[in-house]
């Protein structure tokens, strides 16, 4: 090992070096975009008015009040977390049905998720988002019972899941992402489940379990450990996926970065921040899927 | 008694009728293959590396369907009726060569599951008996350790009482030893040596020439998953009729 010593710390002193030359042109070339972008385009930075989309004061209730972008995010952030239980859900089902006995169901299995990971995802959204919105919501009376809430309920529901006369046209969205990504999990909670050894199945088996008890009492709790970091990461793709349902008006982030673009023209200032935004979610959600992917590896040894 | 149960008590508990089993290639692991086992008797299966032995334990509790022939199995018949299927593998307890532990659960969890799940006891009866099945195994002290905490040895007592919490009528091993060191090959010898004495009707794959001579009352050797020769273990090994029977013993003794 001692003679390797020499040669690794070489080859770290030569990166370093070359870490910091691809910094400096990165950097280089960051400002030269920035300069095109002011001096060719004739693009006026107005970062100075972009902080009172974030917050701004309100006059007659005398306080800060969260804006569009603050506002979208929040919205990002709820839906996201509504998302994520139904599609786990539907993930769950959907990888039982893929490893059925029964013929249909791996079939309706299989057909579900080729379908959602073959289709361009707005496809998706329109179709599944306008069926539910239009068979689903008035079949259950909601409209009805959304407009005779009262206050506390409303300001509640407000705060938790959407401004009652959105809330129409927000759980549709959130269902229809969870349909979406529910394909996803499905299949990573499939490929858990046939990693556990067969010997498993066939030693519960012989002590006369059922299948559904193998799999919820000895497969499934094997397979947690293992599909833990996956999820994760299927939820940071979950984030960011949702900027999608901003096609149908769903008020969440990138929404509202394209209606302030469109009355401000500060494209370049809105989307940065947009950008930052999303950071902000997704970044440390990627740190901790990291931590969590080092501790499952270390407890799998 | 009366008298169905009196004739039922004097059947074979295992009773095995031209069976053949042939995996996708197709591959012939088991072919017009037919054995019957007395109460409390203990056959040993011996037989070439690919020749059906593990095949042949895995049909007699229906972790793989035959293609042909019955299986009969303390009165009951192994058909597509899932309950049957269930009683037989209640009366049927298997020891792995790879003990197929539980890994998430402790000893004692691996031993009480399925009393809870399978027999529906309380958590308290099940540990109960538990305890005094890993007591029978010399593990009494071990309940709250997980099966890596184990040596290979003790996983594969782990094992044995596992299949025994569910009181099976029938108990099936397939080479339970041959995964093991040396050094712990005896501690599980000894445990089925006494489970043996005690009368359990028991099938036992096994390289364990030794033990098969001391332990059996039947042997019964296979080849391309077709029965060779049986016979009472004494002079199955003194005079082997077979010429491939005595090239295989020649092999391994
Ligand atoms: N699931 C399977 N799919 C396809 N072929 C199989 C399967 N299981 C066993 N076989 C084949 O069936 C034949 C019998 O296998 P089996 O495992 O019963 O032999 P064995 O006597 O137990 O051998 P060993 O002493 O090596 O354990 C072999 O040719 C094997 O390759
Ligand atoms: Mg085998």
């Amino acid at each position: 090992m001692a003679p390797m010593l020499p040669m690794i710390g070489g080859h770290r002193k030569k990166s370093k070096s070359l870490d910091c030359l691809l910094l400096a042109l990165v950097f280089a070339a960051t400002g030269y975009l920035g300069y095109r972008v002011t001096m060719q385009l004739h693009y006026t930075w107005h970062w100075g008015d972009i902080p009172q989309y974030i917050v701004r004061f309100d006059k007659g209730q005398h306080r800060w009040v969260a804006n569009y972008l603050l506002l979208g995010l929040l919205t990002t952030l709820r839906l996201s977390l509504y998302a994520a239980v139904p599609a786990l859900v539907i993930g769950l089902a959907m990888a039982l049905a893929r490893i059925s006995r029964s013929l249909f169901w791996r079939m309706t299995g299989r057909t579900y998720i080729e379908l959602m990971r073959n289709l361009p995802p707005l496809v998706i959204i329109f179709l599944v988002y306008y069926f539910l919105a239009d068979q689903l919501i008035p079949l259950i009376g909601a409209d009805d019972l959304l407009q005779n809430l009262s206050p506390r309920t409303a300001h509640w529901l407000s705060l938790l899941v959407a401004p009652p006369a959105t809330v129409t046209a927000f759980v549709p969205a959130v269902l229809t992402l969870a349909v979406f990504e529910g394909a996803y999990i499905a299949e990573i909670l499939r490929g858990g489940i046939e990693s556990v050894d067969s010997g498993q199945w066939e030693a519960a088996h012989a002590l006369g379990l059922s299948r559904g008890q193998c799999l919820r009492h000895i497969i499934l709790p094997q397979t947690f450990r293992q599909v833990l970091p996956p999820l994760a990461g299927q939820f940071i793709s979950l984030i960011k996926d949702s900027s999608i349902v901003s096609v149908i008006s769903i008020q969440e982030l990138t929404y509202q970065g394209t209606q302030l673009m469109a009355s401000t023209y500060m494209t370049i200032e809105v989307w940065l921040l947009v950008a930052a935004m999303y950071f902000v979610l997704t970044f440390p959600c990627s740190l901790l899927l990291g931590r969590l992917e080092r501790s499952c590896a270390r407890g799998a040894t | 008694m009366n008298d169905q149960a009196k004739q039922e008590s004097n059947s074979p508990i295992i009773d095995v009728r031209r069976i053949e089993k042939i995996f996708p290639g197709p591959v012939v692991a088991l072919r017009d293959f037919f054995i019957t086992v007395e109460r409390g008797e203990v056959l040993v299966i011996i037989g070439p590396s690919g020749s059906g032995k593990s095949t042949f334990l895995r049909c007699l509790n229906g972790l793989e369907e035959i293609d042909a022939g019955t299986i009969r199995i303390d009165g009951i018949s192994l058909d597509e009726n899932e309950a049957n299927r269930l009683a037989i593998r209640r009366k049927i307890g298997m020891v792995f060569q790879s003990f197929n532990l539980f890994p998430h659960l402790t000893v004692l969890g691996n031993v009480d599951l399925a009393q809870r799940l399978v027999q529906k006891k309380s958590r308290r009866q099940a540990a109960e008996f538990s305890r005094r099945l890993l007591e029978q195994v010399g593990l009494a002290d071990m309940e709250d350790r997980y099966p890596h905490q184990l040596s290979g040895g003790q996983q594969q007592r782990v094992a044995i009482a596992r299949a025994l919490a569910m009181m099976p009528k029938i108990m099936l091993f397939d080479e339970a030893t041959s995964a093991l060191d040396p050094e712990m090959i005896g501690e599980v010898l000894d445990v089925m040596r006494q489970l043996a004495r005690d009368g359990m009707t028991m099938v036992v794959v096994t390289h364990e020439m030794g033990f098969a001579r001391e332990v059996s009352d039947r042997i019964l050797f296979m080849d391309k998953g077709r029965l060779v020769e049986e016979g009472e273990s004494q002079t199955f090994f003194r005079n082997p009729r077979h010429a491939r029977t005595r090239e295989f013993l020649q092999q391994i003794l």
